[in-house]
């Protein structure tokens, strides 16, 4: 039994090991900004939001196949946004002076974690900065909705045959054609503004600068988990995280996982070297006794 | 090394066997409702709390709950443990169910099944997903529990039996002969690493799940629990079909697998421990999750370590059935609490499963059961016992 014991120690130490190294080896990478400029982006300046909630309707007008009534054919505002909703308005108020609407998407993150942990790869991060999604791969195991830190990727469980539904930048009915997306289009405040990841961060520091005492200094997206695609303006006296925008570090969280899976899979040669351990371990084995427990034929032979 | 097993032949439908039918019908109809009007039509399911009963426990316990089967097969061809190998087929047949059920929930739970299969795709291949990875290995070694279980059937079938199935069987079983070895290595290959990516899919969830469950090494701390669960199911494997085919336990062998449990277990307490005190979570300890998390490793971890140090202990088959249940109950709650207990759904949601996830994990735990009859009755998969 002392074999037994040995090795499995070794394995189990080895195991262990590796996992140790992958997670030492994180590090919190400067984040390229210039990598990032040419991307799609969208500014969306709360201050200047009056709650109107074009935007909604307009991007469920546009997206077919989002539902537009309940099955009593009545329709409510939605409380957040969900598989028939892309885009969602919230008001955050916590006093007559302190408050403030946000808007809520998905925020095309440039490190996307839905795109990481996707096992079927239905989620990529196109070269224009659109996170775009793949009903064709997906098999709807919703790891992304596990994933996601802005709580962005929903999925349609009333449907038996469902898709995973999020913004998805008009990238066909709208980029495709050269034209804004539509809530950017149709805002009456210009409180969504679409351009390029590298201008509008300029623009939002430029609006900083000259108005002080109306905004939070600070931009939510620059570089939360690596930096998102739709970034965000504040009133001066309102957190994001009081809009529902938890505060994040600048490490995409996927570096984790990442690490680790390609620690493991290095070159296949973790694997590999494990099963020729075992292997020759298992040969001298079977040599000795010459015999099968699981087959007969063996067995006779012996 | 040689084994001798038999079918068991025993009495098909007795009371528990019926039940196990009965509930596997009942749950029948859930599923037909499932795959017909959608997972929110048996699930409480949401867009706040996406992975509820059957991802953890028919998928991520169920499979960690089969490591019986490539820590039996580790054992009697890699370390050189041939006198265990009447506990090889039991395991592996157990393994086979347990895999088999989680490949049936996880076709429940996804919502485009007709697609399962995408993951094999070169075109779909995603390397940086933990989840790709347990989902082809998963796949991978499913295919191979079937060819491992090939020559048990085949030596049923070279008596006389013929049919579609024996056909294929006596046709594979060859084939299958000549690798059985690579595959067995294969299996375990296979297991270890499924087994820890299993942990590593939580590793995103850093701000979902609590950070006394949340861990850089989840990866490891799922694989070596898996590894120490091993031994101690047999025992309840065995402890349960001695019982349904009125048989005695193989305590003996039982006794001496166990020996090893204690060692993996200390490699685990040791590494929670050093998981607490260097990611700084010893404060943690002093709350009511914090005493969740002493009750959890109590079970799973420092107390079976110490009680199977002790020889006596082992010696007893009630001691070690009790201890194994313990065990089980433990790693059930470790991988409830690091995938739905301590997961914070978003804002303005909330879980519990519905009365539909009841019964469709119950039907689970019955096709193990009524399954495991089935197999024991008709292929030779329990040891001959020997009347001195």
């Amino acid at each position: 039994m002392s074999v037994s014991r040995r090795d499995f120690f070794k394995l189990t130490a080895s195991a262990v090991s590796g996992g140790l190294i992958a997670a030492k080896s994180l590090s919190a990478a400067e984040i390229n900004q210039e990598k990032y400029a040419d991307n799609y982006a969208m500014l969306n300046d709360c201050t200047k939001c009056i709650g109107c909630r074009g935007c909604q309707t307009a991007c469920k007008k546009s997206h077919e196949g989002l539902s537009h009534t309940g099955n009593d054919s009545r329709y409510d505002m939605p409380l957040d946004i969900n598989a028939d909703n892309y885009t969602v308005i919230h008001l955050f108020k916590e006093t007559d002076d302190k408050w403030s609407f946000v808007k809520k998407q998905c925020l095309h993150c440039n490190e996307p974690s839905c795109q990481s942990v996707c096992p079927v790869a239905a989620f990529h991060k196109r070269d224009d900065g659109i996170v775009s999604y793949d009903s064709g791969k997906c098999i709807g195991c919703r790891y992304c909705l596990v994933a996601c830190p802005f709580n962005a990727p929903t999925f349609e469980y009333d449907s038996a045959t469902p898709k995973v539904q999020k913004c998805d930048f008009c990238k066909d009915i709208r980029i495709a054609k050269g034209e804004t997306p539509v809530c950017a289009d149709v805002c009456p405040r210009g409180a969504i503004k679409f351009g390029k990841r590298g201008d509008l961060l300029k623009e939002a520091k430029r609006r900083i600068k000259n108005n002080p005492d109306k905004y939070n200094t600070h931009i939510y997206g620059e570089a939360e988990i690596g930096g998102t695609s739709v970034l965000y303006l504040a009133p001066k006296d309102i957190s994001f995280a009081d809009l529902g925008y938890k505060m994040y570090g600048e490490t995409p969280p996927i570096e984790l996982h990442e690490s680790i899976q390609h620690g493991i899979f290095k070159y296949w040669i973790p694997p590999v070297a494990l099963y020729g351990a075992l292997g020759l371990l298992a040969y001298n084995n079977m040599k000795k006794h010459k015999s099968n427990p699981l087959s007969e034929e063996t067995d006779n032979e012996s | 090394m040689k084994v001798n097993a038999e079918p068991m032949k025993a009495k098909l439908w007795t009371k528990g066997f019926t039940i196990g039918v009965i509930i596997i019908a009942v749950g029948a109809i859930f599923t037909i409702v499932r795959m017909a009007a959608g997972i929110g039509a048996v699930t409480n399911l949401s867009d706040g709390v996406p992975w509820g009963l059957w991802i953890t426990f028919d998928v991520v316990t169920g499979v960690a709950l089969a490591a019986g089967g490539f820590t039996m097969a580790a054992l009697v061809y890699i370390f050189n443990g041939g006198k265990y190998s009447p506990l090889l087929r039991p395991a592996l047949v157990t393994a086979l169910l347990g895999y088999g059920v989680a490949v049936i929930a996880i076709v429940l739970d996804v919502g485009r099944w007709w697609q399962i299969y995408n993951p094999i795709l070169p075109s779909s291949w995603q390397g940086n997903s933990p989840l790709f990875e347990v989902s082809l290995c998963v796949m991978t070694y499913f295919t191979v529990l079937i060819l491992e279980f090939v020559p048990i059937m085949a030596e049923k079938y070279q008596k006389k039996e013929e049919g579609f199935i024996a056909k294929i069987v006596k046709f594979l079983n060859p084939l299958v002969n000549k690798i059985l070895l690579f595959l067995i290595i294969l299996g375990v290959v296979l297991s270890t690493l499924h087994q820890s990516s299993l942990g590593a899919v939580m590793l995103i969830a850093v701000d979902r799940i609590h950070p006394l469950w949340h861990s850089p090494l989840l990866p490891a701390f799922f694989l070596i629990s898996a590894i120490a669960i091993g031994y101690p199911m047999v025992v309840i494997e065995s402890t349960l079909s001695a019982r349904t085919f009125n048989r005695k336990p193989e305590t003996d062998l039982l006794s001496k697998i166990v020996k090893i449990t204690p060692y993996i277990l200390g490699l685990y307490i040791a590494l929670k421990l050093f998981d607490v005190v260097y990611y700084g979570e010893l404060g943690l300890l002093f709350s009511w999750w914090g005493l969740l998390f002493i009750f959890e490793n109590l079970m799973i971890a420092i107390l079976p370590f110490f009680l199977l140090l002790k020889e006596s202990v082992r010696k007893s088959q009630i001691m070690l059935f009790n201890i194994s249940i313990m065990m089980v109950a433990g790693l059930i709650l470790n991988r409830f609490n690091t995938y739905l207990i301590t997961y914070s759904p978003r804002p303005g949601f909330d879980y519990f499963p519905s009365i539909g996830e009841f019964v469709i994990t119950a039907m689970m735990i019955s096709i193990i059961f009524v399954g495991y009859k089935l197999l024991a009755n008709y292929f030779p998969v329990l040891p001959t016992e020997q009347h001195s």
